[in-house]
């Protein structure tokens, strides 16, 4: 299958599903509603389910496709960036770094908000960035590092603030469950609120590194290369470290760190549209919001007393079909 | 200022509080978290988020009033035919609110950000903390009995539940020297508690030495060493049923290293209802009796 018809296969399939996804989304739920109460709220004649539909499941449904997509663009940039297809917000430390903030703010107790984030968010948001600046300060050697280094660095740091967390959780008992449920990701509390405050990072790293797309294929073919050809190489690196840094840090800094969906969807699209990065961060971020929109579905109706850490769900649902597509291409 | 204003503000001053009286303002209480709540008009749909709400809301005669509970709510038995609104830590928002409360009281353990979630969907979320004292569960009933309509009720559970604390106080007076307890939460393993749980309190009440009474944390794992080393007399250990305290009553039995606590050399074993136990709420009135015969059968503790 060629990139272009790859691509014009893909895009309806991917606008159906999401329409199908958010339907869905809107209708399921513990509390049962038909598509006709649907129908009948969207026409202004029930306000019964006013609350559940609009303040509750719709912008729970805009704030999974908003994590998904933000993640899946992270991951992306990053695998692009390290030319690794291992890359994801994992390895730069970003998810470690926002969930040890996030649980830092649970064990202190602290309670403020700014601008649309809880004071967890807000310190996972500072941890997450903080860290991987961190991490790039460790990785400079006279004003330039190695990819490796870096990598390296990124994954001993991640490991460090993972077991910050753990040291925290023990200490502070009490918080436990809570922060597990933190720690795996959920959607539960999504608001409009959030919605808001998330999109709008979303949408300028999308322009950001639709802007730069281009010099991401360039450094594909090496960072000597990419400079002989025009390309800014070291500018362009920052901008996409800070792009991947801010969108990982904001999506765990709302629903917790999940994993799986930064790593697989961009995958999954490379397999299917090929390596252009001008398409490539466009229908993974597509792709990895309808990807979790489905698996939030999944994890508020699979049981029905309780909700699953949606952590839970991608990597079951992801990963077969990740291999499946991998054993079909190879 | 002329003097004759001067007193003319002075009378006003004065005569403001019986002029704002009249006015009948709406009494208020004020939850754990200092946010206060109209108690005038009593709440007719209210759910519980926790085990210990419910169980005082039943013993405030509420029944009818109880629109949701936990799924962990399963005492007294009729709470089990309440609507279901999910877990403790995971109270799910769709069902609280297809259930259009007019009260939701909440307990530690709630996630906060849960709560501040529900407020925003304009439902009023009345905050209860645990106290490390088993007293203060006294001033928890008297909060729930207030916001919700019923402060007689509660004043009379509260006296009969003070009564039950007396005569269990006075039973003691004459007792032996407290003995050194260990309080096991999990029947096998060394979870216990330390000085900042009510279940401390509670032991020393009943007459008995925490040998974990020194830790200022409200649970914690005990290591093995200082186990032996504090040598308890008693070991009580909270069991859901009696199958699962004879699994952890094995435990203690069969661990080698334990051989020479004195506890265990005497099969000073003993279960406690964990579920009657660990809820900050009526309940803890009978497990004080029963902790007290069980530690100290020398002296007889009359049936409340």
């Amino acid at each position: 299958m060629s990139p272009k018809t790859g691509r014009r296969i893909l895009l309806p399939a991917l606008a159906a599903l999401l329409a199908i996804g958010f339907l869905l989304s809107m209708i399921s739920g513990p509390v049962k509603t038909s598509p006709a109460a649907l129908l009948e709220f969207l026409l202004g004649h029930d306000q019964n389910f006013k609350t559940i539909f609009w303040e509750l499941r719709m912008p729970r449904a805009l704030l999974a496709f908003l994590v998904g997509s933000s993640l899946s663009l992270a991951g992306a940039i990053l695998q692009g960036y390290f030319q690794n297809p291992m890359a994801d917000p994992f390895v730069v430390g970003v998810s470690s770094g926002a969930s040890l903030g996030a649980v830092l703010c649970l064990v202190l107790g602290l309670n403020v908000s700014l601008a649309g984030f809880s004071s967890q968010s807000l310190f996972a948001f500072l941890t997450g960035y903080g860290i991987v600046l961190l991490v790039y300060a460790l990785s400079l050697k006279k004003g330039f590092f190695k990819v490796e280094t870096l990598l390296l660095t990124g994954v001993a740091a991640g490991a460090l603030a993972s077991s910050l967390t753990s040291f925290l959780l023990f200490l502070r008992a009490d918080s436990y469950e809570q922060a597990v449920f933190w720690l795996l990701g959920s959607f539960q509390l999504a608001s409009w609120k959030q919605a808001g405050a998330v999109a709008p990072y979303f949408l300028v790293c999308l322009v950001l590194s639709q802007w730069l797309a281009k010099d991401m294929n360039l450094l594909s073919l090496g960072d000597e290369t990419a400079q002989s050809l025009g390309c800014p190489v070291r500018r362009v690196r920052k901008i996409f470290l800070a792009t991947a840094t801010l969108l990982a840090a904001v999506s765990v800094s709302v629903s917790g760190v999940i994993g799986f969906v930064g790593l697989v969807v961009p995958h999954w699209i490379r397999i299917m549209i090929g390596p252009d990065h001008r398409y490539l961060f466009p229908y993974s971020a597509l792709t990895g919001g309808i990807f979790l929109v489905f698996c939030d579905l999944i994890a508020r109706t699979l049981l029905p007393a309780t909700e699953l850490p949606i952590g839970i769900i991608t990597a079951a649902v992801g990963a077969p079909f990740f291999i499946f597509l991998l054993h079909r291409r190879g | 200022m002329r003097p004759g204003r001067l007193v003319t503000a002075a009378l006003l001053l004065a005569l403001m509080p019986a002029v704002c009286g009249a006015q009948r303002k709406p009494e208020m209480v004020l939850d754990d978290l200092g946010n206060s709540f109209p108690f005038s008009v009593p709440p007719r749909r209210i759910i519980s988020l926790a085990p210990n709400i419910t169980e005082i809301l039943f013993s405030l005669g509420l029944d009818e009033t109880i629109a949701g509970v936990t799924r962990f709510c399963d005492y007294p038995a009729e709470a089990l035919s309440k609507e279901k609104i999910g877990g403790l830590v995971d109270p799910n928002l769709e069902k609280i609110q297809a259930l259009h409360p007019d009260l939701v009281i909440a307990f530690r353990g709630n996630p906060l950000r849960t709560l501040a979630r529900l407020k925003e969907l304009r439902i009023p979320v009345f905050i209860l903390q645990e106290g490390m004292r088993v007293e203060e569960v006294f001033q928890t009933i008297e909060k729930i009995g207030l916001v919700t309509g019923v402060p007689q009720r509660a004043a009379e559970l509260i006296f009969s539940l003070k009564a039950g604390f007396g005569r269990t106080r006075e039973a003691l007076r004459n007792a032996a020297p407290s003995p050194r307890v260990f309080i096991s939460l999990h029947g096998s393993g060394l979870w216990t508690c330390g000085r900042e749980s009510f279940l401390n309190d509670l032991l020393e009440k009943a007459g008995a030495a925490n040998i974990a009474g020194g830790v200022s944390r409200n649970w914690l794992l005990m290591g093995r060493e200082s186990f032996i080393q504090q040598d308890p007399e008693a070991i009580i250990i909270l069991a859901k049923s009696f199958a699962d305290f004879e699994k952890g009553r094995k435990w203690f039995l069969s661990e080698p290293s334990f051989r020479k606590v004195a506890a265990v050399r005497n099969g000073r074993i003993f279960h406690l209802d964990e579920n009657a136990a660990s809820r900050f709420g009526p309940r803890l009135l009978q497990t004080l009796d029963r902790l007290a015969r069980l530690l100290h059968p020398e002296v007889i503790v009359e049936q409340p």
